[in-house]
């Protein structure tokens, strides 16, 4: 899975969000190092909604301007669960062998 | 934020770069989205972000993922009018040998006969392989942005192929020989492999096109 795609994904774990609010909360969780552009975060909507990971929540009109709220299907909270647990596994191996290398130097 | 009118016309012309069916459904979203991230004051689309849009919207023309199987089946359709374009340009380059290798292999036939097989037969090959390849292109095309009518298009065409592919053979291995029978066998073996792996069944739910319909949920 892309980084993008998987940020994304985190930015919905907790409720739905907006296109503009997918972005902040992108931002935020990778503490300003993916910074998502419309084009790439449009893009990988409509993929996800193709593929039933994420699906739309409610519309509403702010300012004269559609915003529509985007949130995880089931499917896409299992992806994301499964895809967290395998980073984190990857993380700790990673984690555990340096320590060991560090013990041995 | 801006609110630039300039930005926005700009945005808005990058916009319609996306597929129509998305752009009715989301442009007013996405342009509400580049205006809110804009820079205070920003006057024109910057390069990066141009860039992103166009980037963004051949991903959404190009279409989310297909199954493994139905892909293997796509790329195989194409193979098929690869082969069926490479019949085509054969057919046209040898026309006059072709007319002329009819009548020697024929030499018992009277004129009628002869006639029979040059304004009925030959025709019938030269029209039809252009068809074909139309069609072989068409069913690419259409599976591989993931429609499901393609897929019964898949079958109900799958005849008109294979009698299209008799015919070819009928008229062009006597002429052709080896080359002939082998152009038919690789078309027949594409066209019955692709049908296979089009109907096989896969895990993969086959992907919509999601702005075709609204699937917002239901409270």
């Amino acid at each position: 899975m892309q980084e993008a795609t998987f940020l994304i994904l985190t930015a919905l774990a907790d409720g739905s969000q907006h296109g503009y609010g997918i972005i902040a909360q992108v931002a935020d969780i990778s503490g300003g190092r993916v910074r998502l552009r419309a084009g790439t975060l449009y893009a990988a909507l409509d993929r996800l909604r193709a593929q039933k990971l994420i699906g739309v929540d409610r519309e509403e009109i702010v300012d004269g301007r559609l915003r529509r709220y985007y949130r995880l299907t089931p499917a896409g909270t299992r992806l994301l669960a499964a895809e967290a647990a395998r980073m984190h596994a990857d993380a700790v191996a990673a984690l555990t062998r340096l320590n060991l290398a560090g013990g041995e130097a | 934020m801006s609110d630039s009118p300039r930005l926005e016309r700009d945005y808005r012309r990058l916009v319609a770069l996306f597929p129509r069916a998305f752009r009715r459904e989301s442009d007013e979203e996405i342009l509400a989205v580049l205006m809110a991230t804009a820079r205070e004051g920003q006057r024109r689309a910057g390069f990066a972000e141009s860039a992103d849009l166009i980037k963004g919207a051949l991903r959404v023309h190009r279409g989310p993922p297909l199954p493994r199987t139905l892909l293997i089946a796509v790329r195989l359709t194409y193979a098929g009018a690869a082969t069926e374009l490479a019949v085509v340009i054969i057919l046209l380059v040898t026309l006059a040998s072709l007319t002329s290798a009819t009548i020697r292999a024929y030499p018992e036939f009277s004129l009628a006969e002869w006639h029979a097989v040059l304004f009925a037969h030959l025709p019938a090959v030269e029209v039809g392989a252009p068809v074909l390849l139309g069609l072989w292109v068409w069913l690419a095309c259409a599976n591989a942005r993931g429609h499901r009518t393609a897929r019964v298009a898949f079958r109900l065409v799958y005849v008109i192929i294979i009698l299209g592919i008799a015919a070819e053979a009928d008229a062009g291995i006597p002429v052709y020989g080896e080359g002939g029978l082998i152009a038919t066998g690789v078309l027949l073996f594409i066209q019955l492999a692709a049908n296979a792996l089009i109907f096989y069944p896969s895990k993969d739910p086959l992907p919509y096109r999601p702005h075709r319909r609204l699937d917002a949920a239901q409270p």
